[in-house]
């Protein structure tokens, strides 16, 4: 950079290159050291070389389908890369030092300049010739003749320009927001809307074989050939006057978009950080004043106020509520009969006690940092078991009720009340088998929780084998050690089901004092786990 | 009478690097002690293995007499920390967070709640007793994780960096209470990059360098006649004379409003 009188002035050009190379550094600086974020990385550029052949495949084999579908497919799919390029860095902030304006606010550069060395970072890296190369799919899909090509080269090219300043321009806009605590809370927690709200269209699909799936595509592609990134698509099937029409407004929508933008930067690099004058939290808490005072009740009242002000812990819970939601509901499709009566209950009130019980496979992973706290108090196993029991009993607060409401819902879907309370009570005795394994993973493969949850990993950089060996071991263990509670009442022996909740809570028991007696030896190393920078 | 903190031969490597190499600390009972060294020397590592947070390799630790890996109930009642980094529950509020740490220890109840609602107020703290740590600012967090570690009433206090990033009233609010601290008989021991203060408020002195203890005892021992700053960039081989290369002078001829 230039300092006072000497150095040159980089024309836009040069922030162009300075950029790019900042960004490829900072890819390169990001895997250095870490063989594990290497093989990461060599993962994910193969999967995206996988998905930008497939895609363009995908899009070439449109041309299968009847001329007036193919279009309307390639409306649809224009248009959910746009809104993917638009929401998914919103969840990405934080992660990549290029996308805060705040960052580089220091550098002596105009904001036109800035917004072209900004606009070049964000097209360098993986994911963005991944989406130029599958869109261009679409010209070999519907594209007729030397004019359709052409139209459709500038339609690829505007689409792609639309979705990088489309999200250069959402995260700048809120890049206020984003920092401050409380925005990053939000964006954590919309991650679970998301990805339900990507299930969505399953769903639906799943819901009808007497919806007529053609129908539905030209009735989305009606609306959604109106957006910015329909026009585009439109435009190339179109041909003609309506094409050229349809791609001037995307130039158009592209340029304003581009303005916006680079007023958003302008203020966004004069605009301090909002801190966060957030409103006291005093909370007089019920379990605070029904049990006894104690260390116990002390991890109780801690774990229920994480639940509920942590993102990670509303996260957990949030996905726990919706998980057992869509299998009661998908699952109930396909009912009928006495057995299978039986199956939907049980099934769905077993999955979600597994499901919320996963919760506790890394009990420690959300205190993270601040385990020394607990870690510099604890001098006995029986210190390490009642910390174990008052997460337990916390989670239990909060199961106890999903899984019942869930085995009740249950039965009213299969029609026959009686189910409600054995499958509750099996529900129950599987979450105390969960538990128990999770209170031995907790020590035995403890792992960071990233503060920043991103869609691909639950771990901090390098764990994510532990992690998934924790998740997918326990819930494997889980299952095992639960089919002599799960089984018998699914073979028609209700009456089994009374047996659940005790087997259930000596698992939980036995678990804790294993755990325990492993655990207090680990604890420097569990501290060192759990405390990973993410 | 037996040393508040004494170890003999500690020693941990992280893969290639020896981060502590053999370090015999001694801090004698009642005394307001000073870890100094540069960045890199080793004092977090030291701290961390004293306090029972990080195993070491080899070596052995005694707290008041009580050896940390074999009698870790004695040790941890005994000890209070303030770890590097603020790593604090960041969803409770100061006021939860205090609570919590004293229920923890198993303190009764109101004893709890009386002795938090006095360290709030020492502290300067009542009024963002109610917002979460998360929200709080660096000083806001050295002084409520201070008051976290102090209320068991440990018999001894072990803070890393306790003043760095503190603004000088809160260091002064700090400063105040560990004195009292430590007139009562209680021993503190504190890493610092602070000479000034350290001089001004420890009467014992170990400086480490290279994952050793290369001097220790008292103040005026070290000092030797010399600031301790002086004395420190003697001992750690960092004064004028001493190595790198010459001066640096002649890299830095651009620097400044002096026109070529």
């Amino acid at each position: 950079m230039a300092g006072l009188g000497t150095g040159v002035n980089l024309g836009i050009g040069g922030v162009a290159a300075l950029f790019f190379k900042l960004k490829l550094r900072l890819i390169i600086g990001n895997l250095r050291g870490e063989t594990a974020r290497q093989i990461g990385f060599v993962f994910s550029v193969l999967a995206a070389v996988a998905v930008a052949v497939i895609g363009f495949i995908t899009m070439g084999l449109v041309r299968l389908a009847p001329p007036d579908m193919a279009v309307d497919l390639v409306v649809i799919a224009f248009t959910m890369f746009w809104v993917a390029w638009a929401i998914g860095p919103l969840m990405m902030f934080g992660l990549d030092d290029t996308l805060d304006p705040s960052r580089v606010a220091l550098l002596p550069l105009t904001t036109g300049r800035l917004a072209a060395g900004m606009f070049t970072a964000s097209v360098t890296g993986v994911w963005p010739p991944v989406t130029l190369i599958i869109t261009s799919g679409a010209l070999t899909g519907i594209a007729v003749g030397a004019t359709g090509i052409t139209t459709g080269i500038v339609a690829v090219v505007l689409l792609f320009a639309l979705c990088i300043v489309t999200s250069r321009l959402v995260t700048t806009a809120l890049s206020g927001a984003l920092r401050s605590r409380r925005g990053r809370d939000l964006a954590a927690v919309s991650v679970v809307f998301v990805v339900l709200l990507s299930q969505l269209p399953n769903l639906v699909v799943n819901q009808g074989s007497a919806l007529d799936v053609p129908r539905l595509i030209g009735d989305m592609a009606g609306v959604l050939r109106w957006t910015p990134a329909g026009m585009a698509g439109h435009a190339i099937g179109a041909g003609g006057l309506v094409a050229l029409a349809e791609l001037a407004a995307v130039a158009l929508i592209v340029a304003v978009f581009g303005i916006l933008w680079i007023a958003a930067l302008k203020r966004a690099l004069v605009t301090p950080d909002t801190s966060t004058q957030a409103a006291g939290v005093r909370s007089r808490s019920l379990a605070a004043r029904v049990l006894p005072e104690s260390a116990f009740t002390a991890v109780v009242v801690k774990e229920l106020k994480y639940a509920r002000r942590d993102p990670r812990g509303r996260v957990g819970w949030i996905t726990a509520v919706a998980v057992s939601g869509v299998l009661l509901f998908s699952i109930s499709g396909q009912g009928g009969g006495a057995a299978a009566g039986a199956w939907l209950v049980y099934f769905p009130a077993c999955l979600s006690a597994l499901m919320t019980a996963l919760q506790s496979a890394n009990a420690f992973g959300i205190d993270g940092r601040s385990l020394w706290m607990n870690a510099v108090v604890y001098g006995t196993a029986r210190d390490l078991r009642t910390d174990l029991a008052g997460r337990h009993l916390a989670l239990v607060v909060l199961a106890v009720p999903l899984i019942t409401a869930v085995a009740i819902a249950g039965a009213l879907l299969a029609g026959d009340w009686t189910f409600a309370w054995s499958a509750a009570l099996t529900g129950w005795g599987v979450f105390g088998v969960g538990l128990a394994v999770g209170s031995v993973t907790t020590v035995l493969v403890p792992y960071t929780t990233p503060e920043r949850l991103n869609s691909f990993s639950g771990a901090a950089p390098g764990q994510g084998g532990i992690a998934f060996l924790s998740s997918f071991g326990s819930l494997l263990v889980t299952a095992l050690l639960a089919l002599p509670i799960a089984l018998p009442p699914l073979l028609g022996a209700a009456w089994w089901s009374l047996l659940a909740v005790p087997y259930g809570l000596t698992a939980a028991w036995a678990g804790r004092r294993l755990a325990s007696a492993l655990g207090l030896a680990r604890m420097p190393e569990i501290l060192a786990a759990v405390s990973r920078p993410s | 009478m037996t040393d508040a903190v004494r170890t003999q031969g500690l020693f941990k490597r992280f893969g290639q690097q020896t981060a502590v190499a053999g370090v015999d600390l001694v801090v004698p009972r009642g005394s307001f002690a000073g870890l100094v060294g540069p960045n890199g020397a080793g004092k977090t590592t030291t701290l961390s293995m004293t306090t029972g947070l990080l195993r070491p390799d080899g070596g052995s630790i005694h707290i008041d007499g009580f050896d940390v890996w074999q009698d870790p109930v004695a040790v941890k009642a005994r000890i209070g920390v303030l770890p590097e980094g603020l790593r604090l529950f960041e969803r409770l509020s100061g006021r939860e967070l205090l609570h919590y740490n004293g229920q923890l220890r198993g303190l009764p109840k109101p004893e709890v709640e009386r002795r938090t609602e006095e360290l709030l107020a020492v502290m300067d703290l009542l009024g963002s007793a109610d917002k979460l740590v998360v929200d709080y600012s660096t000083g806001m967090r050295k002084k409520i994780g201070l008051a976290a570690a102090l209320l068991h009433n440990p018999a001894v206090l072990f803070l890393d960096e306790p003043f760095e990033g503190v603004d000088p009233v809160s260091a002064n609010t700090l400063v105040d209470v560990l004195t009292r601290y430590t007139s009562s008989g209680s021993t503190v021991v504190f890493s610092s990059h602070v000479m000034d203060l350290v001089e001004r408020l420890c009467d014992w002195v170990s400086v480490m360098s290279g994952g050793y203890i290369v001097a220790q005892g008292p103040l005026d021992q070290i000092r030797a006649g010399r600031t301790l700053n002086q004395a420190f960039l003697d001992l750690v081989g960092a004064s004028n004379s001493g190595s790198g290369s010459g001066n640096g002078e002649e890299g830095l001829s651009w620097l400044g409003s002096a026109q070529a």
